[in-house]
C-alpha cells in the first residue's frame, strides 16, 4: 500500500480546462471519494492518476515515486471500471489471471492467487464461466477480484456501483467498505452519488467545474460546507438555500425575506454577516434543523406549504420562502396540507450563512 | 369496461391477419429473390455436366440425358493445354487475391484502429478522403492508373493488380473495421494497460481477438473483390501466363465454337473458393463476441 499525492494537477483539452489545479493527499490505507456532478472532472482526475491520459501540468506521486511519465502498467495500480471492462473472450479464471500473467508470475503462483481471490469473493464456482454468463453483481465481483488479485499499491474505482440495481448497490457498498477495512487498502473512489461518498469514504473530495471545492471527512463536509455548491450537493434532501437581505437596526442584525418578514440573528451569526462585503446573504439550513409551526411563534417566519411527501419514518414538507424551496422534515403525525400557511423556525446554532455574491460560507473573522 | 373486453379479441384477430398478409407477401418476395439468384447458378451447374452437343440443344435438356464430368476432368488435367491454362489462371487469381487480402488486413487493421481510437490533426479530413475514393466509379481510374503503372514499370506484373485492388478494397475495409473498433469499449484496453500490458499488447491480446469477426469479414470482402475483378486485370495484363481467372475464362469463348460445358465448369470452380470461404467463416459474421463484455 502507498500514499498518493496530487500536486497542482491540470488537464486541458484545447481551451477547455477539465481539471484545474487539483491538489490533494491520500494517506496510506485511506479511502478517498472523489465526488461531484457529471462533468466535474472527477473521472478525468482518476484517469490522470491511472496514467490513461497524459497530464497537462502538475505532479502525481504514488508511494515515493513521481509517476507523471510512467505507463499505467508501471504505476502499481488496479482499477475497477464503471462497466467492469471484463475481457469478454476470457473465462473468469483467465480474467483474474491476466494481470498476473502480464507480470510473468509462474503458473502455480498464478493459480494459487486466483483461487485465493475467488475464495475471498465467494465465486469459486464461477471460475470457468464467461463474463456474459454472469449477473451484474457477479460481474462486479469479478472486476473487484481482478483488481485485488495483484495486491496493488492503490485501488482506483470509477463509479463501480452505478450499473447495479438499488438493492445490490447497497449490498456491494458495504462489501467494498468491508474490503477496504480488511485489506487496509488505499482507495480512490469516483462517484456522482454523494451518499456513497458519505457512507464509505474516510475523506471526500467534492469537485465542481474541474475545481476541488472541499476535501475533508464526510462529517466535516456535512457540518461545515465551504460554499453553497458543497452545501447543496452533500446531504439528501439537499440543504435549503434562501436568499435574504441583511440589515442592521439599533445594534441588531436582521435578515429580511422577499415577503417582507424579518428575523434577528444571534450575536455569533451577526458577526458572520458583518464579515461579508455584501448585504446579500444566503441562509442555508438542513431539513432537520428547521422547526415547522402551525401558528406564529417568536422568531419564526411565515411560509406556505408547497408539497408534502410522506416517506413512512418521516414526512418531508417543501415550503415556499423568499422565492426558494425549503425542505423541512416533520414527524409523520403532523398533518400539513399543500398551500397551508405555516411558520418556520431556524436553528441559529446549526444554520449556515453564505455570501450572496461569492457563494462562500461566511466565517467569523 | 365490458365493451373493451368484447372488442379486444376481434381487434387482435384483425391485426394478426394484417400481419400475416404482409408476412406472406414477404415470403413470396423472398422466394422470387431466391429463384432469381439461385437459378442461374443451378443452370451453370447443370450445363457444366452436359456434353458439348447437349448444351446446345433446343428445347434444352432440363437434366442431361448423359451427365458427364468430362469438362471438369479436362480443366483439372495438367497434361492438356486447356487444363494447364486453367490451373495457371486459377493459381494467378489465388496469388493476387491472397496477396491483396493479406496486405489489406495488414494496412486496414492499424489504420482503422487509429481512426477509431486516436484524435490527430486532419483525422476527419483523412477519413473522408479515404471514403471519397469510393464515390467514383472504378472505370474513371482505369487510364490514370494504367499510365501510373507504366511509369513505375508495373504493367504486366501481378503487383499492379494487387496495388490497384488495395486502392479499392482498403477504404471500405478501413471503414468496416473502424465500426468494429468503435464498438469495442475503450475501457477494455485501459483495463489491460493497468493490468500490466503495453498499449501494443493490449491491442494484440485483448482488442484483436474481439475484432476477429471484423477482420475476417474485411478479409473476405477484399478476397472476393480481388478474385472477381475483371476490367483492370484485362487492361494491365497481356501475357497469357499471367492472366487471372475472370480474364482467362473469357478464352473459352472463341470465334467458332464456344465450349459451354467447359465454360460453365470453369465458372463453377471459380465460385467454389468464395462459397467455401463464406461457409467456413460465416459464423464469425454472426458471432456477437462482445456480448456481456460491458453492461450497457
Amino acid at each position: 500500500m502507498a500514499h498518493v499525492v496530487l500536486k497542482d494537477l491540470v488537464k486541458t483539452y484545447g481551451s477547455f480546462k477539465a481539471v484545474n489545479d487539483v491538489s490533494l493527499t491520500v494517506n496510506d490505507g485511506e479511502f478517498v471519494a472523489l465526488v461531484g456532478p457529471s462533468g466535474c472532472g472527477k473521472t478525468t482526475t482518476l484517469n490522470l492518476v491511472a496514467g490513461l491520459i497524459p497530464i497537462t501540468s502538475g505532479e502525481i506521486v504514488i508511494g515515493d515515486r513521481v509517476v507523471n511519465d510512467l505507463d499505467p502498467k508501471d504505476r502499481d495500480i488496479a482499477m475497477v471500471f464503471q462497466n467492469y471492462a471484463l475481457y469478454p473472450q476470457k473465462s473468469v479464471y483467465k480474467n483474474l489471471a491476466f494481470p498476473l500473467q502480464m507480470r510473468k508470475l509462474p503458473r502455480e503462483a498464478i493459480d494459487k492467487k486466483v483461487r485465493d481471490a475467488a475464495r475471498v469473493l465467494d465465486m469459486t464456482e464461477l471460475l470457468e464461466r464467461k463474463p456474459r454468463e454472469l449477473s451484474g453483481g457477479q460481474q462486479q465481483r469479478v472486476a473487484l477480484g481482478r483488481a485485488l488479485v495483484r495486491d496493488p499499491a492503490v485501488f482506483l474505482m470509477d463509479e463501480p456501483l452505478s450499473n447495479l440495481d438499488a438493492k445490490l448497490r447497497v449490498q456491494m457498498r458495504s462489501e467494498i467498505k468491508r474490503f477496504h477495512q480488511d485489506l487496509k487498502a488505499t482507495i480512490i473512489y469516483v462517484t456522482h452519488d454523494q451518499l456513497e461518498a458519505v457512507t464509505m469514504a474516510d475523506r471526500m473530495a467534492v469537485m465542481n467545474g474541474g475545481y476541488l471545492q472541499q476535501y475533508d471527512s464526510p462529517a466535516q463536509v456535512f457540518a461545515h460546507p465551504v460554499n453553497m455548491f458543497v452545501a447543496s450537493f452533500v446531504g439528501s434532501p439537499a440543504m435549503s438555500l434562501v436568499p435574504l437581505q441583511a440589515s442592521t437596526a439599533n445594534g441588531n442584525t436582521v435578515l429580511t425575506g422577499a415577503e417582507g418578514w424579518q428575523f434577528e440573528l444571534s450575536p455569533h451569526n451577526a458577526q458572520k454577516v458583518a464579515s461579508a462585503k455584501t448585504k446579500k446573504v444566503v441562509l442555508g439550513a438542513r431539513h432537520s434543523t428547521i422547526k415547522l409551526h402551525k401558528s406564529a411563534v417568536p422568531a419564526s417566519v411565515p411560509a406556505k406549504a408547497y408539497t408534502v411527501e410522506p416517506t413512512g419514518d418521516v414526512t418531508f414538507v417543501q415550503a415556499l420562502l423568499s422565492g426558494a424551496i425549503v425542505n423541512i422534515s416533520v414527524s409523520p403525525n403532523v398533518a400539513v396540507a399543500p398551500d397551508e400557511q405555516i411558520w418556520l423556525e431556524f436553528d441559529q446554532e446549526r444554520m449556515h450563512l453564505f455570501d450572496g455574491e461569492t457563494e462562500m460560507a461566511l466565517k467569523v473573522n | 369496461m365490458s365493451m373493451i373486453v368484447a372488442t379486444a379479441p376481434r381487434d387482435q384477430t384483425r391485426r394478426r391477419m394484417h400481419v400475416d398478409g404482409w408476412r406472406w407477401a414477404g415470403r413470396i418476395f423472398l422466394v422470387f429473390m431466391l429463384l432469381y439468384t439461385a437459378l442461374p447458378m443451378i443452370w451453370m451447374l447443370i450445363t457444366s455436366i452436359k456434353s458439348g452437343f447437349a448444351a446446345m440443344q433446343f428445347p434444352p435438356q432440363w437434366w442431361p440425358d448423359e451427365p458427364t464430368l468430362a469438362s471438369y476432368k479436362k480443366l483439372l488435367d495438367p497434361q492438356n493445354s486447356v487444363g494447364r491454362d486453367f490451373l495457371r489462371f486459377f493459381w494467378n487469381s489465388l496469388l493476387v487475391a491472397t496477396a491483396t487480402t493479406i496486405l489489406s488486413v495488414i494496412v486496414a487493421v492499424p489504420a482503422a484502429y487509429a481512426f477509431s481510437r486516436f484524435t490527430f490533426p486532419g483525422r476527419n479530413l483523412l477519413f473522408f478522403a479515404v471514403l471519397l475514393r469510393n464515390m467514383f466509379p472504378a472505370v474513371i481510374f482505369l487510364v490514370p492508373l494504367f499510365i501510373l503503372m507504366r511509369a513505375i514499370g508495373l504493367v504486366n506484373t501481378h503487383g499492379s493488380l494487387v496495388l490497384t485492388y488495395l486502392t479499392f478494397g482498403l477504404p471500405l475495409a478501413i471503414w468496416l473495421l473502424k465500426g468494429f473498433y468503435d464498438n469495442i469499449p475503450v475501457q477494455l484496453e485501459q483495463a489491460a494497460r493497468i493490468d500490466g500490458a503495453t498499449r501494443f499488447q493490449a491491442f494484440i491480446l485483448i482488442v484483436m481477438p474481439l475484432s476477429t469477426p471484423g477482420i475476417i469479414a474485411t478479409a473476405i470482402y477484399s478476397f472476393i473483390g480481388a478474385w472477381n475483378e475483371y476490367i483492370y486485370a484485362y487492361t494491365f495484363l497481356s501475357k497469357n501466363d499471367q492472366l487471372t481467372l475472370p480474364v482467362g475464362i473469357q478464352r473459352f469463348f472463341s470465334e467458332n465454337t464456344t465450349d459451354f460445358p467447359g465454360l460453365m465448369a470453369a465458372s463453377f470452380m471459380m465460385s467454389v473458393p468464395v462459397v467455401v470461404l463464406f461457409l467456413v467463416l460465416q459464423r464469425y459474421f454472426v458471432r456477437a463476441l462482445t456480448e456481456g463484455a460491458v453492461k450497457h
